[in-house]
């Protein structure tokens, strides 16, 4: 008995934060146009979690390109396709890897900070001084935030897949010795624009970066003003976004494919 | 003011070069990048069977790329696909009786239409006609005509032996079934390494109902279907002896690596090796140029 009050305890737990967030999402969107005016704040964030990011993602990006290359060189060349190793790589990437590892990786990277930067703000009673200054912290703190991610993890997402797609080229012609010819013209050959690139690519990442970031910032924002909660809210981040972005990978490659 | 002023550059910096990624994604690895062409004419043709053709699909002359597939239609109350090819305004001049030919390139390749030229003055226009095709090859159809399946006969009557020395033998695996003209006559019994010659010696149990094959028969490793099994096909000689128990078969074939064959007729042309030739009469296990080994694929 208790155990089952337990799990609804969980359950009901999960939805009235899913619910939650949603709500703070449409709140969030309100408070868009108000941060308009804060334009530096948020060019600033695209800096921060955008630009900075960089280094993780183009790392990231190139070591899965080529493990990616080593791996299929490895198993293609049982059926003798090995020349197809461009043309995997490229769609692994464009359509799944891409998009999933960046939106995990600015999780961690970015996210983690969103979600500790305003809930030490709220820890520290800034957001509530903003309130009594008349300034909306919606506007001013949340919004930019989540207008910068927004921003950033799609072309974060785009850097990803052409390093990838570099680092396999890495492999598979400098290493494994595939021509480079056969290599980029099985790609175009196969690669399709609106299916991988704007499909995969670009629609993923965008939701990846509006799911993402409002987490974050919801996490942030609704954080328990103590030094545990913060700590709490930032673990919740992670979490919560690593299982938003791959069952919305899973929902939105049903829709898509 | 001047670490602002950083910032943006760095931000503007940052949304510059995404966007300038996404583009070079867009354009340079995605069919995109083989659409770019200019002014084009179409011409159609009528193809029994199109196989896997699929639109924008390349049109080729002697391997070289000249348009692609524009459409591919099928005429209501016909019995033949209509596809229309799309050919670029530069290669004018195309005879109006060249054949149409749907090829696939490589095995497992998509398929394309290539043109061989007939020898008509009048060139095709804009709207022209082709009107020889030949339909895509079933490859499965090809295959069967060339290699029949066959399992290994019941060794009723009781076995002899003789044995092969092979440079290279595949993928043969003991059980494997021995041909003559096709039908199974044994099997592989044992498939051993020579320490020596560093070759492999493959004992054949070959049925005593077939005890007229002539000693200077030869063996030869082949492969049924594509990726099917691998047998031993022995080709009759022409020698009054005739192979005894124990005896050996001189005159042997290895196994030919089908991707090094595919690669040799299909795609571009690989590197030239030269297989042992039962015809050319030599067991020179020593030659380098058949140990190839085993790993496939880089052409």
């Amino acid at each position: 008995m208790n155990a089952r009050i337990e799990r609804n305890g969980v359950v009901s737990n999960a939805l009235a934060q899913i619910g939650a967030c949603a709500l703070f999402g449409l709140t969030l969107l309100g408070a868009v146009p108000g941060s308009f005016r804060h334009f530096r704040e948020t060019l600033r964030q695209v800096w921060f979690v955008g630009a900075m990011s960089l280094t993780i993602i183009m790392t990231c990006g190139l070591f899965v390109g080529m493990v990616l290359a080593l791996q299929l060189y490895d198993v293609l060349s049982i059926f003798g396709g090995t020349s197809a190793t461009g043309t995997v790589v490229a769609i692994a990437i464009y359509r799944e890897l891409g998009p999933v590892v960046t939106a995990l990786l600015f999780a961690g990277r970015a996210g983690t900070s969103i979600t500790a930067e305003i809930g030490l703000m709220r820890a520290t009673d800034q957001i509530d001084a903003m309130e009594m200054m008349a300034v909306d912290p919606l506007a001013y703190v949340a919004a930019p935030r989540f207008l910068a991610g927004i921003v950033a993890v799609p072309l974060l997402t785009v850097m990803f897949c052409t390093m990838g797609v570099l680092g396999g080229h890495l492999v598979g012609v400098s290493w494994l010795g595939i021509d480079n010819g056969t290599f980029w013209s099985n790609m175009t050959a196969t690669v399709d624009v609106w299916k991988d690139i704007v499909h995969g690519v670009i629609v993923k990442s965008f939701v990846f970066g509006i799911v993402v970031t409002l987490i974050a910032v919801f996490q942030g924002y609704t954080t328990p003003p103590t030094s545990e909660g913060v700590a709490y809210a930032t673990t919740r981040t992670v979490v919560a976004s690593s299982i938003a972005i791959l069952a919305l990978d899973f929902v939105l490659t049903a829709f898509l494919v | 003011m001047t670490q602002r002023r950083s910032y943006a550059v760095g931000t503007g910096l940052f949304i510059v070069l995404g966007f300038a990624a996404l583009v070079y994604l867009a354009t340079q690895t995605t069919s995109v990048a083989n659409t770019g062409q200019g002014a084009s004419y179409t011409v159609d043709a009528q193809f029994a069977n199109v196989g896997q053709l699929k639109p924008r699909a390349p049109v080729k002359v002697a391997g070289v790329r000249i348009g692609q597939v524009k459409s591919i239609e099928l005429t209501p109350g016909h019995e033949e696909a209509t596809v229309k090819l799309a050919i670029d305004e530069k290669y004018k001049g195309i005879p109006d009786d060249s054949v149409a030919t749907i090829f696939t390139s490589g095995l497992l390749g998509d398929q394309y239409v290539g043109l061989s030229f007939g020898s008509s003055k009048k060139s095709l226009d804009e709207g022209g006609h082709i009107a020889l095709t030949k339909p895509a090859q079933q490859l499965e159809d090809m295959l069967g005509r060339f290699f029949g399946g066959g399992s290994a006969p019941d060794r009723i009557g009781g076995t002899y032996h003789v044995t092969g020395h092979f440079t290279n033998i595949g993928s043969l695996t003991p059980g494997a079934t021995v041909k003559l003209a096709g039908v199974p006559i044994g099997s592989v019994g044992k498939v051993m390494l020579t320490n020596d010659k560093l070759d492999a010696v493959v004992t054949l149990d070959i049925d005593k109902r077939y005890d007229q094959i002539p000693d200077d028969s030869a063996a030869a490793v082949f492969t049924s279907g594509l990726i099917g099994s691998q047998y031993v096909a022995i080709q009759p000689g022409g020698s009054p002896d005739m192979l005894k128990d124990g005896d050996q078969v001189v005159l042997t074939q290895s196994a030919l690596q089908l991707e090094d064959l595919i690669g040799k007729f299909l795609v571009n042309g690989s590197p030239s090796d030269n297989k042992n030739n039962a015809g050319n009469g030599q067991q020179s296990p020593s030659n380098p140029q058949q140990s190839n080994p085993p790993a496939p694929g880089k052409k």
